[in-house]
């Protein structure tokens, strides 16, 4: 049996379990995403119900027998955040969803827990959610081993600035003509590389470019959240 | 020991109530059974009656056995005022614990993208159809203080906002009688966030 202590974690997902207890999805620093129990976390009385929100840094005990652990105790790691209004808000659940989707239980991936905790606090900041967004979904594609090359072409050959290139998530970037079907600049994958999606163009050719490689994981199920933003938006 | 099928029936049936198990269903059984069989009948009716009868206001989704509920068809009330809440042990507790004069719309939940429960499934075209017919000056947003609860709130926050109506979040902080030693950080961020002027 694990036994684990004082762990950092978010809870990305909730539900109800019997009566009164909750089953958490966790995703954890050092052990990656769990599946933990909550005895008696639903009930009226419970002191871990206002504290067990996703989106807010906790530390987790919990044991761990097969595949489903029992939460033994959780504490607040930090003050409580105010959450972000609007789209952002809905963004985060988007990031949640993502995590649900495309990790497996107990499977850590190195730089995963910084790279969400520092999305959940550039969506906490005004302003478009969006490059927030494309930075995280090509992280979670790089430390799965996803990650798309940005660097090279098919050829080998870099990629420069000015040309355009289309993507395939099997073959990766092919130089194209500049009005050709989606068509990506080289400048929108040189931002994509380094994070600095500072321009429109670039972040649009960043979300199709994401899209694309995070849809060949997703099997052909759409993303509940991908959805609901589009209603958000109206 | 075995019961006899239509007994083990009965309290496999009453097993389906919130917080009964096993063991208090077969003391309800044993207590129908054994000294209140009268009060078993008549249980039994009522479920029968509720359940054949009791459906949801055409406008509020609140629980009615009319078209429109009471509150609804009432004209005393302040059809200005709707008041947003998740489920309808909500409206009964705004109704006796607030003096809230307006009508309410239920949602029969809260927005919880990951299970597939979006905008469609709370109603909230309907929401959106009451809020076109005018009338409604303030939407006052009564979802639970989760994250999902706050979610909610800010998606028809926004449907308000595009239609020109004003719509504003119920206070959260510290309890009545409530000692600020005992109060869990997030509630007490939210008590300070939201302090008021004396």
């Amino acid at each position: 049996m694990l036994r684990v202590e004082l762990e950092p974690g978010f809870i990305l997902h909730h539900r109800p379990f019997r009566d009164t207890s909750l089953l958490l999805e966790v995703l954890s620093q050092a052990h990656g995403r769990v599946g933990l129990v909550a005895r008696g976390a639903r009930g009226s009385r419970s002191r871990l119900r206002p504290l067990l929100q996703p989106f807010r840094p906790l530390l987790l005990s919990w044991q761990l027998r097969g595949e489903l652990g029992t939460l033994t105790a959780a504490e607040p790691d930090g003050a409580a955040r105010p959450l972000p209004a609007g789209e952002a808000l809905l963004a985060l659940y988007y990031v949640n969803e993502l995590l649900l989707r495309l990790t497996a239980r107990l499977d850590p991936h190195a730089g995963l827990f910084p790279g969400y905790a520092a999305t959940l606090e550039a969506l906490r900041a005004p302003g478009s959610p969006a490059p927030a967004l494309r930075r995280f979904e090509k992280l979670l594609l790089d430390v799965l081993g996803y990650g798309p090359d940005l660097g090279f072409d098919q050829a080998g050959q870099p990629v420069t600035g000015a040309q355009c290139y289309r993507y395939h998530p099997a073959g990766g970037l092919t130089p194209c003509a500049a009005d050709a079907e989606g068509a990506l600049l080289g400048t929108s994958l040189h931002a994509l590389a380094t994070g600095e999606l500072a321009d429109a163009r670039a972040l649009a050719d960043a979300r199709r470019l994401l899209r694309a490689a995070l849809d060949v994981h997703l099997d052909g199920r759409p993303l509940k959240t991908r959805e609901l933003l589009r209603q958000f938006r109206g | 020991m075995r019961y006899p099928p239509r007994l083990a029936d009965l309290i496999e049936t009453l097993r389906r109530l919130p917080g009964v198990g096993p063991r208090s269903a077969q003391r309800m059984a044993f207590h129908l059974l054994e000294k209140d069989r009268a009060g078993a009948t008549a249980l039994a009716g009522a479920l029968t009656a509720a359940v054949e009868h009791i459906g949801r206001c055409r406008r509020c989704r609140m629980f009615t056995e009319t078209e429109l509920c009471e509150t609804c068809r009432s004209p005393s009330r302040d059809g200005a005022l709707l008041c947003v809440v998740e489920t309808p042990a909500d409206v009964v507790a705004v109704e006796t614990g607030s003096g809230f004069g307006g009508r309410y719309f239920v949602l029969m939940g809260h927005l919880s993208p990951l299970d597939g429960i979006g905008p469609a499934e709370l109603g909230l075209d309907a929401l959106a159809a009451i809020l076109d017919e005018g009338g409604v000056q303030e939407v006052i947003l009564a979802t639970n203080p989760t994250v999902e609860g706050e979610a909610t709130a800010h998606y028809i926050a926004e449907l308000c906002a595009r239609r020109g109506i004003g719509a504003s979040r119920i206070a959260h902080g510290v309890p009545m009688g409530g000692e600020l030693e005992y109060v869990d950080s997030g509630t007490l961020a939210h008590a300070f966030a939201g302090r008021q002027k004396l």
